[in-house]
């Protein structure tokens, strides 16, 4: 079938089959590879893209729901050569070691710093609980968020 | 890999990982993001029996499905068919027998996904099932089912026996003896990243792999082997890993892919095993069986030991000899005992697969020894504190196999800081504090983990270090980076030496067509191991740089006074800059590249002459050493058990990046949590009964508490700016500081982990006696 | 392969269903597509219900609230109705799944999952939830507690969906509590749960109470038993301690991987000892 939708900011047109899963039409179809798949069950989050803004899995999501929506990969999270806030911080606080999780992570965290403007460390850790981490133990992924918020609020304060 | 935004890169500054940026982009590409122009699929056909003759397959089906190019079993193997690290016992695809239901039985290439499932699907096997063996005492037993008839030693991989002074006799000596009996489970990886890869026979007949692999070099060898291929004409190329933690730790998926792409050549192939592909056929943590009886004088001395461990290695060697011998080897924990028996068995069933799993052996025995520590402590009337410091060994003690620590040894100042601690001072205090219903507990673990490959297998590093015309270093990786960062630490450590910047490093991941053999991404060794070989290879370059660029200048009174800066050589006398290019391009092709290779060094005496268990890897010389102090609250109304606060205090020498240290230290401790707390990959008769992530329990980010990291920094005088291994030594402790810290609440010890809910409340009610409530 | 339809209103709905016997329905698909990614056979067609506007929105019709169908966990979490009226749903759809499950799983697909550890659920039966199942020319309402008959089976027909749930408004019960053992704080499936609603006098008297368990029956369990045990009994130990061995009779939990029917067994008795701290925390 016949979809359309804005794909990281950009009109997209495609024929695909309309229960493909979304994570291999962005993979496979699109070349988008920095949505990465871990478990295709809901269970991990390493596929998680933003539909119209909120986090959602792309392995269980079939194309034909894109229909007329607004999607953001990592790809497409910040313009060009700049990093989003949260992505700089994840760099700065070494919250990425392997890094498969971390496109799903980051992710999770711009869309929990929408949602929650302010959020403690428990608040942050039930904001990222639906992403699985195998090599951090989360504490540097938590460090990252506290300050993208952290900063955040200084520059709304200033 | 470029390293943006960094200044010089500096040894001991906590400096942001080179990879990070790739990664946070989503732009650095793993092995499961490589796909190809006219890309094949291929997949297995499992076994799906634990023990199995095949009499007979049906292929007919699968081959004329529409879009099917190869439907392959191991007729179709023109090599040896077979795999493994030392024993090599494992078939590419099944040929006499099926010995666990993950044995990969026929290989399908197909052009697309659903036609690959619709081929695997149109499969048929008719098998002579065989009774199966699922447990390890079993197992043992003479006349039991025999997992490999050729096997001289029966259902027996390895066996091994370590003894120092009069072994298990001097117990009788003791004034106190402990004894008990441990089972800790299997545990899965769990990486982000599914085992897979993609592969291409190319026209001039060469082979290339690009797999999530911790072993390029050993995969390349084995690939040639088990498909009969020379070893010159097979390239594997090991992109950054999405985890691994010793599960990607030899072959996978590459012996597989070959197979299939020298039957489709031109085109590449490939493999992505699903999650519950990855959890049928990857390789676990060994489940363990462990006795111990601990004996000490009433003054509190260690005197004797007698361990007998058991691992459940499954049907093949895949390092389960290794690794049984560094559990033999850390059996007795950081401490002196002068008398020691100590007795291994890596045992075959027809379970799902045990191999090579950060850690290596020790988390189990670690499990076992350090709630022996608590035990005798109990019965001696002293603090488990005291306890240890009284029998730590210092430098120049004998560890409990019998070898002589020449190496640094730091685990008393472990310790003295971890008793510095509030959580330790303040320990009766937090207790008494908890709430109804609510049961509190404080425990200590004490642990210790080898490094390397011990005094047989030559523990090498080939550094490759060029200096590119455009004046960038690049340097050539030899151990892959599966997210411990040691990519990201050749790059600081080059840049510390050569004084440059990000902009003007870089790596080249793994990649036998261009790098150096420079062993496994394994056992605490890679930045060792390597990072000492760059050293010396960096040192060579910007030797040769600075006396060719002298050169340059007219009366420039030689290399000493040159100094070496971000993209350029500066001639101090006059601040003259020479721009490297400028300098890169005097030299030529071959002297641009610098190669070197650092060996490490053995242990001089041999704790058994048991050929074989050397050549598994006893003894290790270098050691790093940790303390751990777990604090527990416990539901009684759920038995539940969360972790309040932990801290960690490690000896991994000196340390050239914080961040990534700290990164170590923290990750093992959530795998180690995870172990202790709600992992266990549960199998019955040989069948696996948690398959996919929603059964098997991982910790979440709202499992692991914020964890407290603290490091000795004692210099290693043969490390690469004193460092030594950092990958493994947090792993080992979790469960056994758990474990004390769930008895110190409970008033009762469990024996069996991980510590579950059900287990806690089943102990707490058989400590009151059963049947009454909380 | 499927062909999957989005139809934008209920008369296109009905359309499709007409038009494609044995279509599955689903509306986050955190369900569904699990399931479906274990089954080699593929239905013919699907149809997601997610951009139906009828069956979203929480609305209040005088002493009622409305809570469409597919109104996702995160959506209700944030609702202000729903946080004044059933402080119990909030809490039992807090710990439902992870943060992008609750994004995409909705109300009506965990009651019509009917999953004996679906974490709506047990709230759900304490606030005597009523269900409005529409089909193209019928609407009915019936109580939720006959609609689940089973794991994963419900009494809806061919033809028919669940539009919503029917909530009266102003609960009568002071405390509202849920509590969730799983195997870990997040992505848990529940060994055990308990939904309570109570209302507990000056004197610390029950005046009334409203239970139900999660994951120790094949649907949710109810004890009227237990609950006419704790009215008008003091909240304590006590009177705890002697409703416990009346929840026997109404649970008949089973075992697997996760946890033994025993554990279950204690566990459902034990969480009703938290009541009295909770009440004590409410003080």
């Amino acid at each position: 079938m016949k979809i359309s939708f804005l794909l990281n900011n950009r009109e997209i047109e495609l024929d695909v089959p309309s229960d493909r899963r979304v994570v291999d039409l962005l993979r496979e179809d699109l070349a988008l590879t920095g949505t990465k798949e871990g478990c295709g069950a809901g269970e991990c989050g390493a596929c998680t893209i933003l539909v119209n803004g909120k986090s959602r899995l792309s392995c269980l999501m079939l194309a034909a729901q894109l229909e007329g929506c607004s999607v953001t990969t990592i790809e497409g999270l910040s313009p060009g050569d700049a990093l989003h806030p949260v992505q700089e911080a994840f760099i700065e606080h070494g919250a990425v070691q392997c890094g498969f999780c971390t496109p799903g992570m980051v992710i999770a965290a711009v869309d929990l710093l929408r949602r929650t403007p302010d959020p403690d460390r428990p608040a942050i850790r039930r904001g990222l609980s639906g992403n699985l981490c195998r090599c951090t133990g989360y504490q540097k992924i938590i460090d990252a968020v506290e300050d993208t918020s952290r900063r955040r609020g200084k520059g709304k304060a200033s | 890999m470029k390293n943006a935004k960094n200044g010089i890169l500096e040894i001991g500054k906590a400096t942001p990982r080179a990879d990070a940026r790739g990664k946070v982009t989503g732009a650095e590409k793993y092995a499961a993001d490589y796909y190809g122009d006219q890309l094949l699929w291929a997949g297995v056909k499992r076994a799906g029996i634990p023990h199995a003759r095949i009499k007979g397959m049906e292929l007919e089906g699968a081959r004329n499905h529409p879009g099917v190019l190869a439907v392959l079993t191991c007729r179709d193997v023109r090599g040896s068919n077979r795999q493994g690290v030392i024993r090599q016992d494992q078939p590419v695809l099944v040929d006499d027998k099926v010995r666990h239901c993950g044995d990969a039985v026929a290989l399908v290439v197909a052009e697309d996904r659903p036609a690959l499932a619709k081929a695997l699907d149109l499969i048929a096997v008719e098998y002579e099932p065989l009774p199966g063996v699922f447990d390890m005492e079993t197992a043992l037993k003479p006349g039991a089912v025999l997992v490999h008839e050729d096997n001289a030693e029966g259902n027996v991989l390895l066996k091994g026996e370590l003894k120092t002074g009069r072994g298990e006799a001097a117990l009788t000596e003791c004034d106190v003896e402990v004894t008990a009996f441990f089972e800790v489970p299997r545990q899965e990886h769990a990486y982000l990243e599914t085992e897979g890869g993609v592969a291409l026979l190319r026209e001039d007949g060469t082979l290339e792999i690009v797999v999530s692999t911790q072993t390029p070099f050993r995969d390349r060898a084995e690939v040639a082997k088990a498909l009969g291929l020379d070893l010159e004409k097979i390239r594997i190329l090991a992109p950054y890993c999405g985890g691994a933690f010793g599960g990607k730790d030899g072959i996978t998926v590459q012996t597989l892919l070959g197979l299939a792409a020298l039957h489709c050549p031109g085109r590449p192939i490939k493999m992505q095993w699903r999650r519950e592909e990855s959890f049928l056929a990857g390789v676990k943590r060994h489940h363990g069986r462990l006795h111990y009886r601990l004996g000490a004088k009433a003054d509190g001395t260690l005197h004797a030991l007698d361990a007998e461990i058991y691992y459940d290695t499954g049907p093949y060697d895949h390092l389960g000899g290794a690794v049984l011998a560094l559990g033999l080897e850390h059996a007795g924990g950081p401490y002196r005992i002068p008398h020691t028996r100590l007795r291994g068995w890596s045992v075959y069933t027809n379970n799902p697969l045990g191999g090579a799993f950060r850690g290596f052996g020790v988390p189990q025995v670690a499990a076992a020894m350090e709630q022996m520590m608590d035990m005798a402590a109990a019965r001696l009337g002293v603090s488990p504190l005291e306890m240890r410091l009284k029998n730590a060994v210092r430098r120049g003690d004998k560890n409990p196999v019998g070898v002589t620590l020449t190496s640094s040894t730091g685990v008393h100042e472990c310790l003295a800081l971890l008793a510095g601690q509030e959580l330790w001072q303040e320990r009766e205090t937090w207790k008494a504090a908890a709430r109804s219903f609510r049961l509190r507990g404080v425990g200590l673990a004490c642990v210790m983990h080898g490094m390397g490959y011990g005094p047989l297998v030559p523990d090498c590093g080939n550094a490759k270090i060029e200096i590119t015309e455009q004046g960038v270093f690049r340097i050539f990786s030899g151990v892959v980076d599966m997210g411990q960062g040691n990519a990201a630490t050749y790059l600081q450590i080059a840049g510390s030496i050569l004084n440059q910047d990000g902009d003007h490093l870089e790596l080249v991941q793994p990649d036998t067509g261009k790098a150096l053999p420079s062993g496994s991404a394994s056992a605490s060794r890679t930045t060792y191991t390597f990072g000492n070989a760059l050293i010396g290879a960096a040192l060579a370059l910007k030797e040769r740089i600075v006396r060719r660029a002298a050169a340059l200048v007219e009366n420039s009174g030689g290399g000493e006074d040159f100094t070496m800066a971000p993209g350029a050589l500066v001639h101090r006398p006059t601040g003259q800059l020479i721009p490297l290019p400028q300098v890169a391009r005097i030299l030529d092709e071959a002297e641009r590249i610098s190669v070197f290779t650092f060996q490490a060094p053995v242990a001089a005496e041999r704790p058994t002459a048991d050929q074989n268990l050397q050549l598994h890897g006893i003894p290790h010389r270098i050691f790093s050493y940790g303390a751990h102090l777990a604090c527990v609250e416990i539901d009684e109304l759920t038995g539940k058990v969360e972790v309040k606060h932990y801290c960690a205090v490690s000896d991994c020498g000196s340390i050239i990046n914080p961040q990534i240290v700290e990164q170590q230290i923290q990750g093992g401790i959530a795998q180690g949590l995870g172990y202790a707390l709600s992992e266990d990959f549960i199998v019955e008769n040989g069948r696996m009964a948690t398959p996919d992530l929603s059964a098997y329990i991982i910790p979440t980010a709202m499992d692991i508490p914020d964890l407290g990291t603290f490091a000795v920094e004692l210099p290693e005088e043969t490390g690469p700016f004193g460092l030594k291994g950092a990958g493994e030594i947090s792993m080992d402790g979790p469960l056994p500081a758990l474990a004390n810290a769930v008895a110190d609440a409970c008033g009762v010890r469990l024996f069996r982990y991980p510590l579950t809910a059900e287990r806690v409340l089943q102990a707490l009610a058989e400590k009151r006696g059963e049947g009454t409530g909380p | 392969m499927s062909h999957v339809f989005l139809p934008p209103d209920l008369d296109r709905l009905w359309n499709i269903l007409e038009e494609n016997p044995g279509a599955l329905l689903y509306a986050g698909g955190t369900d569904l597509l699990v399931r479906l990614r274990q089954n080699p056979l593929k239905p013919p067609s699907l149809v997601c219900l997610e951009r139906i506007e009828e069956l979203h929105g929480v609305r209040e019709r005088g002493e009622e609230v409305f809570i469409g169908a597919c109104a996702t966990h995160t959506g209700l979490l944030a609702d202000a109705i729903i946080r004044d009226n059933f402080p119990v749903l909030v809490k039992g759809l807090a710990c439902l799944g992870s943060p992008p499950i609750r994004n995409m799983g909705t109300i009506g697909g965990n009651i019509c999952t009917a999953s004996p550890a679906g974490d709506a659920l047990p709230p759900l039966y304490t606030l005597d939830a009523g269900l409005e199942i529409r089909s193209r020319n019928s609407s009915r309402r019936m109580a939720l507690t006959d609609f689940i008959l089973g794991p994963g089976k419900t009494s809806l027909q061919q033809g028919e969906i669940l539009a919503g749930v029917w909530l009266n408004r102003h609960p009568p019960f002071a405390i509202h509590h849920f509590e969730k053992v799983g195997q870990r704080n997040a992505l848990a499936i529940s060994l055990v749960s308990l939904a309570a609603l109570l209302t507990v006098s000056a004197p610390g008297i029950i005046e009334r109470v409203r239970l139900a368990w999660g994951s120790v029956a094949p649907t949710v369990a109810t004890s009227a038993a237990v609950e006419a045990m704790l009215t008008g009994r003091p909240l304590s130990r006590e009177t705890m301690d002697s409703a416990i061995p009346l929840i026997g009779d109404a649970i008949s939990p089973i075992s697997d991987t996760r946890a033994t029917a025993r554990y279950r067994r204690t566990v459902a008795g034990n969480l009703l000892l938290r009541l009295i701290e909770v009440d004590r925390r409410c003080k």
